[in-house]
């Protein structure tokens, strides 16, 4: 809850100073006006007990983020839209509960910049670490922020937008988790992890039908930037708290249409209010095909794993589906059956995924992984915010 | 009491709607390294409130397909170069912004209130009754 309490002891006026100073549960920011002549000051005091949380999204272009921020910002309630009467084509999308930024915006080089230079965006040289920090710091902490806009149409960097604190920031893009004091301030963070053969077949889907693209033209673009996205973006997957991976389906033996996906949301042990889901018996390996006699599945079938692991030396949960939902039988009896879902009513992922029905990978386990991130999203919020208001009680007491 | 939302919009307001010449000046964390905005923080702040224009969505394509030209033949020369690896990336920006694009034609067409209510059914102006 952003509770602000202002003191104005005159009507804010002329040219404003706006000074801040932070302490770790409150954040007070003054206004004030110099008069030349008398050089009098009028203040205007905010006290906040602000509280924003900021969760970090990575993922290579192509690879669902939209869609993902389509669901989360769903999840979280509230319309999420662009800023209104702002510049057209901003990539920040704002709801009553959440702002998504998109990194994009902190591009240090422009199209023709990148070009000069021979550098990709996905290169750290193209993009401005030091501003991506100050300005996710500022709104961490209750202070709005100018920050800078990337026109993907021009190329170019418009001139930027207010961005306010919000209760939730999403900070979407190629490197949320690559500078390490973005890193530190984030509470959670999720790494779509896209196999090459999906990632082909998505991009055929995307572009296809696009004037001038061939089949060549979209592998070439692909293994054009493969070395600087193994270099860039893959190595932050370690740092991910949730990660989901997207995998031709081993239902269909030598598939690789990229129709039906395997899919895995791997969840770290040992986060602060995120407890992972589980299947059946939490902590131990399970494969379980809910097909057979009691629901009945069309082709190819629903497979699904539960197992505990290490990923990257962390102790990890990874549930696994494999095919897709063709009725909505399925998709209920599958929610039925896992546990620790963080839902405020049963069958609450159902309606989730039935409302956004059109939404790509709504059929499946990237559909399925993405709900469940956010509604473990909701409750991580939840349970800080709780968290905090008990702690000012304690203090309060004391 | 206020949110810090509504207040902070009063100052922004004002800072937007005076027509004062003196630049407006940040200090403390709000100072941030803006680039963009060094060159202007000293003019008359009505002249960077000019309307944003917004770019037209058919054009796009067309600029997908040049930039796939230009990604060929810059690389026909050398497959490695930093060069050619930036052309293609560029491709692959302006792809995905061409798909955002017909996804946000496609999503809308001409109505932004479908648009609005596709992402947000359960809103007031959303719902519709039998009876």
């Amino acid at each position: 809850m952003a509770v602000s309490t202002i003191y104005s002891t005159q009507a804010l006026n002329s040219t404003h100073f706006l000074s801040s100073s932070s302490s770790s549960s409150s954040k007070q920011v003054f206004f004030y006006r110099r008069q030349s002549q008398t050089n009098r000051r009028f203040n205007t005091l905010i006290t906040c007990s602000q509280q924003t949380i900021v969760i970090g999204l990575a993922a290579d272009s192509g690879c669902g983020k939209s869609t993902f921020m389509r669901r989360l910002t769903s999840v979280f309630g509230g319309a999420a839209v662009p800023p209104r009467g702002g510049n057209p084509d901003s990539n920040t999308l704002i709801s009553d509960t959440t702002t998504v930024i998109c990194l994009d915006d902190y591009h240090s080089l422009d199209r023709t910049g990148r070009k000069e230079k021979g550098v990709t965006a996905l290169d750290p040289r193209a993009n401005d670490f030091d501003l991506m920090y100050e300005q996710v710091k500022a709104l961490k902490s209750g202070v709005a922020v100018q920050k800078p806009i990337y026109n993907h149409v021009t190329g170019l960097l418009d001139a930027p937008e207010l961005i306010q604190p919000p209760k939730i920031l999403v900070i979407e893009g190629l490197h949320p988790m690559f500078d390490e004091r973005v890193r530190d301030l984030l509470d959670f963070s999720i790494y779509l992890d896209i196999s090459n053969e999906v990632k082909f077949a998505w991009k055929i889907q995307r572009d296809m039908a696009e004037r001038g693209h061939s089949l060549e033209s979209i592998k070439a673009s692909i293994e054009a930037r493969k070395p600087d996205f193994d270099a860039f973006i893959d190595p932050q997957k370690q740092y991910a708290d949730a990660v989901i991976e997207v995998l031709p389906t081993q239902l269909i033996p030598d598939d690789n249409e990229g129709k039906v996906l395997r899919v895995r949301l791997i969840m770290k042990e040992g986060v602060k209010y995120f407890s992972p889901v589980y299947l059946f018996d939490e902590g131990s390996t399970i494969s379980w095909i809910p097909c057979g006699r009691k629901l009945t599945c069309s082709y190819p079938g629903i497979k699904f794993n539960y197992e505990p692991d290490s990923y990257f030396d962390h102790e990890v949960s990874v549930l696994e589906m494999d095919g897709q939902f063709d009725r909505l039988d399925e998709l209920i009896y599958v929610e039925s059956h896992l546990s620790n879902l963080s839902t405020k009513f049963y069958g609450e992922v159902t309606q989730q995924m039935l409302k956004h029905a059109d939404f790509p990978g709504s059929n499946n386990g990237t559909g399925l992984f993405q709900t469940i991130v956010g509604l473990k999203i909701r409750d991580l919020y939840e349970q800080l915010i709780a968290n905090k208001a008990n702690a000012r009680a304690e203090a309060a007491k004391a | 009491m206020a949110t810090m939302a509504t207040s902070l919009n009063i100052a922004t307001q004002r800072v937007l709607a005076t027509s004062d010449t003196r630049p407006v000046r940040l200090a403390g964390p709000v100072r941030l390294n803006n680039p963009w905005n060094l060159g202007s923080r000293t003019t008359n702040r009505m002249v960077k409130l000019k309307p944003v224009k917004a770019t037209p969505e058919g054009g796009i394509s067309d600029v997908v397909e040049k930039s796939i030209k230009e990604a060929q033949e810059t690389c026909a020369g050398d497959p490695v170069s930093g060069e050619c690896v930036a052309a293609w990336d560029e491709v692959e920006e302006l792809s995905a912004a061409a798909s955002h694009a017909r996804d946000k034609k496609k999503a809308g067409g001409s109505d932004p209130l479908e648009e609005y209510c596709k992402d947000n059914p359960e809103t007031n102006e959303c719902r519709t009754y039998d009876n």
